[in-house]
């Protein structure tokens, strides 16, 4: 999968998951400030992560870390190499 | 006829009854109240947050100090129980994953994880071994949602469950998992809150099939409350502020005068250093920091992951233990928001026997 296919995808899975508008979600956006999830939203998102893109466990602190779009396409990028 | 308290099964432990104390840091719950409570068949909690503040050596070697501090208190529990002892833990402690390990070493019955997520523990086992340190691991929720995180993790990635859960609602003593503006809304009261963790807990009960007790605490004070709460559904109850005002309590006099002598206009929340509203007894020390008086100290250990020394007003952990040895003026004392309503210093058993009591009373007349 390529940049793009992950971002598409994981704006399907934000909107899904956040419960957020997809025309709200830039690459920059910070999910927790820019666009509303709680701690508990990013836990259950990261698990969204790890179904959808089949990566290996995401750590509890890797999870703390993820928190703009950008680093999670970095991310998801690195682990499906 | 015959009136029984259900008794409580968690973890593979039978509780003779269904009542933990609820862990009480820093320094209000050690060896002395755990192992009180625990001798007469509740479940006795050593709070392990800033356990070793009072180490000669805390300042230059504060993780070591925690770690010595805890081994000694779950010794000296030991040594006066052959009851069920218990440890509490914050997850937001830098050193959280150590204190989990010297419970586990020294054989603590349970674990409780508070004050965020307990997901994992950031620290390379084999398998069997994180299996049976999980294994005695309670997490504290405040929501069903949070409950259900929790277990949906550890079954994805351990293959397995908590063996429990402490529900903790708004009324509760210390740092609460709320929002402010949620403390007061009936929605998140924990007589809603109850329920809703139960029946979210449910479908995990049947995978796993095994029952999985459900404690709730937070502004529990009678044997008509503990009543209340069993027929809610919860397995048993966790009870901290109506333990400090026993000669028990490992807090000083100072301390459990302050619960005597506190009216409900006194009780107020806080915002936390760390970054948690917290439930306190209104003082000078706490009117300078609402006024934005700052109380200067210095942070070689930053014993908490989520507090920026350079910002918060105040060192928590140290305006905790000042509050635990008496001394008020620099410092605060957390409480539960029934506090006000003690009048009178008695002894673990006798406040035990008397909850016992109330509850087969309620059980009696069945009046919830
Ligand atoms: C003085 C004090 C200190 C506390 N410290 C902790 C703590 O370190 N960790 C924790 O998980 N809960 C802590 N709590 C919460 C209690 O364990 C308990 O769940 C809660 O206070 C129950 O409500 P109650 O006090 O109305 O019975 C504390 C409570 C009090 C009053």
């Amino acid at each position: 999968m390529n940049r793009e296919e992950i971002y598409g995808k994981l704006k399907e899975l934000m909107v899904d998951k956040l419960g957020v508008d997809e025309d709200k979600i830039k690459e920059n956006s910070h999910i927790i400030d820019d666009l509303g999830a709680d701690s508990l939203d990013v836990v259950e998102f990261a698990m969204g992560i790890e179904d959808e893109f089949n990566v290996p466990k995401i750590p509890q602190d890797d999870i703390e870390q993820l928190t703009t779009v950008n680093s999670i396409l970095d991310y998801i990028e690195d682990k499906t190499k | 006829m015959n009136f029984k308290l259900p008794k409580l099964k968690i973890g593979g432990i039978e509780v003779k009854v269904p009542l933990i104390q609820g862990g009480m840091s820093v320094g209000i719950s050690l060896s002395r109240l755990a192992s009180a409570v625990a001798n007469e068949g509740c479940i006795g909690v050593i709070g392990a947050a800033g356990i070793g503040m009072l180490e000669p050596d805390f300042s230059t070697n504060f993780k070591e100090a925690n770690k010595r501090a805890l081994r000694k208190e779950i010794r000296k529990a030991r040594e006066n129980t052959d009851g069920i002892i218990g440890v509490n833990i914050m997850v937001g402690l830098s050193d959280f994953c150590d204190l989990v390990m010297v419970a586990f070493e020294e054989g603590a019955d349970l674990i409780f994880l508070g004050a965020g997520l307990p997901l994992e523990l950031p620290i390379s086992l084999p398998a069997e071994k994180l299996k049976e340190v999980l294994s005695k691991i309670i997490p504290i929720v405040s929501s069903a949602r949070a409950a259900k995180i929790i277990f949906q993790y550890w079954a994805r990635h351990y293959n397995q469950i908590p063996q429990g859960v402490v529900v903790e609602g708004p009324l509760a003593g210390g740092h609460l998992g709320f929002k402010k503006e949620q403390i007061n809304d009936p929605d998140y009261a924990l007589e809603k809150l109850v329920p809703e963790v139960v029946s979210i807990l449910k479908p995990f009960e049947q995978q796993y099939n095994q029952s999985i007790p459900v404690i709730a605490a937070g502004g529990i004070y009678s044997g008509t409350d503990i009543y209340k709460f069993i027929k809610l559904g919860a397995h048993g109850v966790q009870i901290a502020t109506r333990f400090v005002t026993t000669y028990e309590c490992d807090a000083s006099e100072i301390f459990k005068e302050a619960y005597i002598n506190c009216k409900k206009k006194d009780i107020i929340i806080i915002d936390s250093p760390l970054g948690l509203p917290g439930r306190a007894i209104r003082n000078k020390f706490l009117n300078d920091v609402i006024e934005g008086i700052k109380k200067p100290f210095s942070c070689p250990w930053k014993c908490l992951k989520p507090c920026d020394f350079r910002k918060v007003p105040y060192c928590i952990a140290l305006a905790l233990t000042n509050a635990k040895i008496g001394n008020l003026k620099d410092g605060f004392v957390f409480v539960g928001a029934n506090a006000y309503l003690s009048d009178k210093i008695t002894s673990v058993k006798e406040l035990i026997d008397n909850l016992i009591k109330e509850y087969k009373r309620a059980e009696c007349t069945k009046t919830i």
